[in-house]
């Protein structure tokens, strides 16, 4: 298709599914996979616990199982149910993984810090995301059982690992940055088009964490590395 | 032996009469007589015709593996294929509709009732019968009956192919399409050059631009039109909804806002069939309803359309 043929497109053209179709989406994984999603629950919470705690072990399972988070999120929920109706899922779902397999390169390449990080806002933010985003989907939806969990739904996921930027270094965050615009860029304009007013807290949330994440980061000066 | 009229009887025949009076649909495919008969189009240059009204699958059908959603699109698909329509409108485009459009016909054990159109939507002119046969074993169909190049996507190629197909009796039929009022110059050269059975383009009681040329065209060519985004989308419900409709409605046989937009649509002598998409029963109904009683002739259409500028 010439370049001229893609303008003629509209933002509205590449969403093909209604909101009602991208609520479900929630609602059935959740059901799919419980009670495992009760895993993905303790792993947000059990997260800003192991960041905070100094040590190297600790420090990297929290980063690993973010890294997992990535990869779960992005083959299960991507892949797995958006790809069907939504074909550039499938290339985000398969980013996410990469975005796992990145964190979990750099966790094992030096690449995150293990300086201490201010413990009152980290927490404080990622008990925000993880616990106050998930029910996005609830407002919209109306049902509860569209819980978007973080671990298992993408936006949720995207949110707090914005704000893990706060531990990656140099050029891993570098590489670590632009699923994360990417994503948000993508996603809100998906909520636009569906008018699913509540999700596109999200993505602005997904934009505000990486600054804040970048703000949290421990001084180089602090860091032994 | 006398048919004595009795007090409940009466009280019965005439809250039956009343309900058919007010519901003309309800009782659409239950007597032979003219004004339950649905609305025939002729396809040009064939001894074959289609019901004016059809269905489009544009994100309505797009729904994945959810299970109940495609039982319920199976509901609407139903109510289509029992209210009289036959031609069902896909692309490869829209996600999983083509694979929900062929569950929901082997649970409706349907494949006999349909005419069955999609569209070759991919950039590579060599891949026509390959995207063809995708669609094919999605849709659960041995053939399409109508095979048209999506949004004149690789037209070139897919155009000479498909004639091919044609005349090897792969399909029965092919065209063209465009949408939201798109490279319509360049469609009018095709449609003056090729030879085509259809053509796919936007209209509606607020797009008026193929009224000018492409309609006109297709009358003379004798080529079939299909109508896409007779609804714009939905918008047009959303901006007139909320307001009456006009009190000579009746006469041009309509009684709710979908049979307006569909009859004003399918009144036009150039139009072959309209595609109105939606994912609820109801609506179903409403639209289906556009398919049966009178139409509005040409001073009548002119009418509605002021009628709706006016609001």
């Amino acid at each position: 298709m010439s370049g001229a043929d893609w303008l003629s497109y509209s933002l509205q053209d590449f969403v093909m599914f209604g909101p009602q179709v991208f609520l479900r989406l929630f609602v059935r994984i959740n059901q799919d996979l419980w009670p495992w999603q009760v895993l993905a629950v303790v792993a947000a919470i059990g997260i800003p616990v192991l960041l905070l705690r100094q040590g190297r072990n600790a420090r990297r399972l929290a980063v690993g199982l973010i890294a997992v988070a990535w990869a779960v999120s992005g083959y299960g929920f991507l892949v797995g149910y958006f790809g069907p109706i939504n074909w550039p899922a499938v290339w985000f779902g398969w980013a996410f993984v990469a975005q796992g397999v990145l964190l979990a390169a750099a966790m094992f390449s030096g690449g995150v810090r293990e300086a201490a990080l201010p413990s009152g806002r980290f927490v404080a933010l990622w008990l925000i995301v993880v616990c106050g985003l998930p029910w996005l989907a609830v407002a919209e939806s109306g049902q509860w059982q569209a819980l978007a969990l973080f671990g298992i739904a993408p936006g949720t996921t995207a949110a707090a690992g914005a704000l893990i930027v706060a531990v990656i270094t140099g050029p891993w965050r570098w590489l670590y940055l632009p699923l994360l615009v990417l994503w948000s860029l993508f996603s809100a304009a998906m909520f636009w088009v569906l008018q699913a007013w509540w999700l596109l807290v999200a993505p602005v949330a997904t934009l505000f964490l990486v600054g804040a994440g970048s703000w949290l980061s421990p001084r180089t000066a602090q860091s032994p590395d | 032996m006398a048919n004595r009229i009795t007090r409940r009887k009466f009280l019965i025949s005439s809250g039956l009469a009343g309900i058919a009076l007010k519901s003309p649909m309800l009782f659409a495919n239950t007597s032979g007589n003219a004004a339950s008969s649905p609305i025939m189009r002729r396809i040009p240059g064939m001894d074959e015709s289609i019901p004016a009204i059809g269905m489009g699958t544009w994100i309505t059908f797009n729904v994945g593996g959810d299970t109940q959603l495609v039982q319920q699109r199976t509901r609407v698909l139903k109510t289509f294929f029992d209210l009289g329509g036959t031609v069902v409108d896909g692309s490869p485009m829209y996600g999983s509709a083509a694979d929900v459009m062929g569950e929901a016909l082997d649970s409706l054990d349907a494949h006999d009732r349909i005419f069955a159109a999609t569209k070759i939507w991919t950039g590579d002119e060599s891949e026509t019968r390959a995207e063809a046969a995708r669609s094919s074993r999605r849709w659960g169909v041995e053939r399409f009956d109508l095979l048209q190049v999506h949004n004149l996507l690789g037209w070139q190629g897919h155009l000479e192919t498909l004639k091919q197909m044609k005349a090897n009796g792969e399909v029965r039929y092919i065209g063209i399409t465009t949408s939201h009022g798109r490279r319509h110059r360049e469609f009018a050269q095709i449609m003056e050059r090729e030879s085509l059975d259809f053509v796919q383009l936007t209209y509606n009681v607020l797009d008026h631009e193929v009224e000018d040329r492409l309609l006109p065209l297709a009358q003379e060519r004798g080529i079939g039109v299909i109508v896409n985004r007779p609804f714009q989308g939905g918008s047009l419900f959303r901006r007139f909804q909320s307001e009456p409709l006009p009190n000579w409605a009746g006469e041009v046989g309509v009684s709710n806002w979908a049979e307006f937009f569909l009859k004003y649509i399918i009144s036009h002598p150039a139009v072959t069939c309209a595609i109105p998409a939606t994912s609820k029963v109801e609506h179903m109904k409403e639209n289906m309803g556009a398919l049966y009683g009178a139409l509005p002739n040409a001073g009548q259409r002119q009418r509605m359309a002021d009628y709706v500028r006016s609001l």
